[in-house]
């Protein structure tokens, strides 16, 4: 609010002042009275209202002021009504009374749809473990009778386990702080877990994978394993058509523990490389490949950002990828 | 080596039964759970295989109770993945933990791993092995016959470790690369053809000739 907008915004007063001075001025004038004590009661009018409306002015600045001020500083801006300025204006209090109410209602529908959130949330986590008990029912059937059939049903309930797992750890992403245990994580036996978890597609797949990782790394286990998953299931996903290989190694460098994921597979083109973190982001790799969800990365991505891991991407198109995992040792606390 | 299991999903109980079994096991499955504790210490088996959620009672309270009488190991099988539950598990007195669904070869190890801990009386796998005047020494990665002697990589030896502890049988290569991959070998069909060409090198080498046969289609056999 400037002075130009606010005396914009008392026009209407000053048209009337202005009428009721001309209407003065004319009556004065056919009455007789002097012309000079007419101009002297029209400049002392003038005055007082320069003056009413100068003040005016500064009181409203200094109201609104206030008002921005509490609403920068609000964490959640919805709350204003509750730290309206108090002001002996009835227009001001009339409004912060409706505001209030408003304010009141959006609290209410933001609290009725956290919670119907968190027991969505709730559902989903318990479905995933009531239905985990089928999935390792049929593997164990597959275990004991081996074939080919139950081979081939192995790789596709290996299907449905990494989808549920997805839709779990989406479910749990929110709340990493909850959920999790930083603890030293041997990274070697990691990599051979999540390799055996899919050596049937890996192998069905024709591809070979190496394991190097000599080094620890302070993480939560659990979560590393699923973004170890999701980024091995990428490469085999986006493979060569032969002599298709990952590599798994570690190395060390000045603030910690790296773990590389390498393969050398289609890669991603250049201009996609920037988007692959992105929601729901398939590119033109996982248009023309498998199914892709563009949920895979978008979760890694998440959960890193969460578990204080820093993932980097490095891909050339036609050549490989390689996907970098950095385990900070002394900032292993988590972010946020 | 006696295991128990304590299981409540009784398709999973059946086949972990006949995984176990499979794997050389004595196993005993509970299939009443109205006093779990007791009736595993009536058991003494070598190790307890225990689920987390259980009708009557939770594994670890169970756990506990066995705990006050006795050491017998304890790896508890559960769905869910909260951390929670892992501590607790540590705390409970447990002595591994594995999650649904879990990988046989895995469990397998897990298993192994905590009796080898808890039994210190396990007889040790035999770690040379004979076949057709063939010797495979596991500990030193050495293949010989008669006095003459070649060294085998970390790949072929566990290429001829599984073919010697399947002698005579014919081993279907998908059956090959699967083991190959549970232990940590993760190569692919072509890789094993090219490690099975050097290793017959290596059998000529020393002397022996068609120890390996090739069985179209099916696999390979000594």
């Amino acid at each position: 609010m400037n002075a130009a907008e606010y005396i914009k915004d008392k026009i209407l007063l000053l048209v009337l002042h202005m009428s009721c001075m001309l209407l003065m001025a004319g009556f004065l004038h056919a009455t007789g009275y002097e012309t000079g004590y007419g101009l002297l009661i029209l400049i002392f009018w003038l005055m007082i209202l320069a003056v009413w409306l100068g003040v005016g002015y500064y009181n409203r600045k200094c109201y609104f002021r206030e008002l921005e001020t509490a609403l920068e500083k609000m964490d959640q801006q919805y709350l204003l009504g509750e730290l309206m300025p108090v002001s002996h204006r009835l227009e001001d209090q009339l409004y912060k009374e409706m505001i209030r109410t408003s304010n009141k209602s959006v609290i209410e529908r933001i609290r009725q749809i956290e919670d119907e959130q968190k027991e969505y949330r709730e559902y989903i986590e318990s479905w995933v473990h009531e239905i985990k008990a089928p999935i390792t029912s049929i593997d164990l059937m597959c275990e004991n009778h081996r074939e080919d059939i139950t081979r081939r049903i192995h790789l596709e309930n290996q299907k449905i386990e990494n989808y549920v797992d997805m839709a779990l750890y989406y479910a749990r992403s929110d709340e990493v702080y909850k959920d999790y245990v930083i603890q030293k994580t041997d990274l070697e036996e990691t990599a051979v877990v999540v390799l055996n978890r899919n050596k049937r597609y890996l192998i069905q797949s024709q591809v070979q994978a190496e394991v190097d990782c000599r080094d620890l790394a302070y993480t939560d286990q659990k979560w590393i394993t699923f973004i170890l998953n999701q980024l091995v299931l990428n490469s085999t996903k986006y493979r060569r058509e032969t002599g298709a290989r990952i590599w798994i190694r570690t190395e060390k460098y000045r603030h910690g523990v790296r773990l590389i994921v390498k393969d050398n597979g289609i890669g991603i083109r250049e201009e996609e490389l920037d988007r692959i973190f992105e929601k729901g982001f398939t590119g033109s790799n996982g248009r023309k490949r498998e199914r892709s969800t563009g949920m895979g990365l978008y979760l890694c991505d998440r959960l890193c950002r969460k578990l204080g891991i820093v993932i980097n991407v490095n891909s050339r198109e036609g050549e490989g990828t390689s996907v970098s995992l950095e385990f900070p040792v002394s900032n292993y606390l988590l972010k946020e | 080596m006696h295991i128990m299991i304590v299981e409540d999903d009784a398709v999973i109980r059946q086949e972990l039964q006949v995984l176990l079994e499979n794997a050389l096991y004595q196993v005993t499955a509970l299939k009443d759970f109205s006093d779990v504790a007791s009736d595993v210490l009536a058991g003494e088996p070598d190790l307890v295989l225990l689920d987390l959620n259980l009708p009557e009672e939770s594994g670890f309270d169970i756990c506990t109770e066995i705990r006050a009488e006795s050491e017998i190991p304890v790896i508890f099988v559960t769905s869910r993945t909260d951390s929670m539950d892992e501590l607790n598990g540590m705390l409970g007195g447990g002595d591994d933990y594995i999650t649904k669904p879990f990988q046989a070869p895995i469990l397998l190890a897990r298993i192994a791993a905590v009796l080898k801990r808890t039994c210190r009386n396990t007889s040790k796998e035999a770690v040379r092995l004979t076949h057709k005047g063939v010797e495979l020494d596991i500990a030193r990665g050495m293949i010989s016959h008669g006095n003459r002697q070649a060294e085998l990589s970390k790949n072929e030896l566990k290429i001829m470790h599984f073919l010697f502890q399947r002698k005579g049988e014919i081993v279907s290569r998908a059956d090959m690369i699967e083991y190959l991959w549970d232990n940590q070998v993760f190569i692919d069909d072509n890789t094993l053809s090219v490690n099975v060409t050097r290793i017959r090198g290596k059998l000529q080498g020393i002397g022996v000739r068609d120890l390996i046969e090739t069985k179209r289609g099916m696999g390979y056999r000594i």
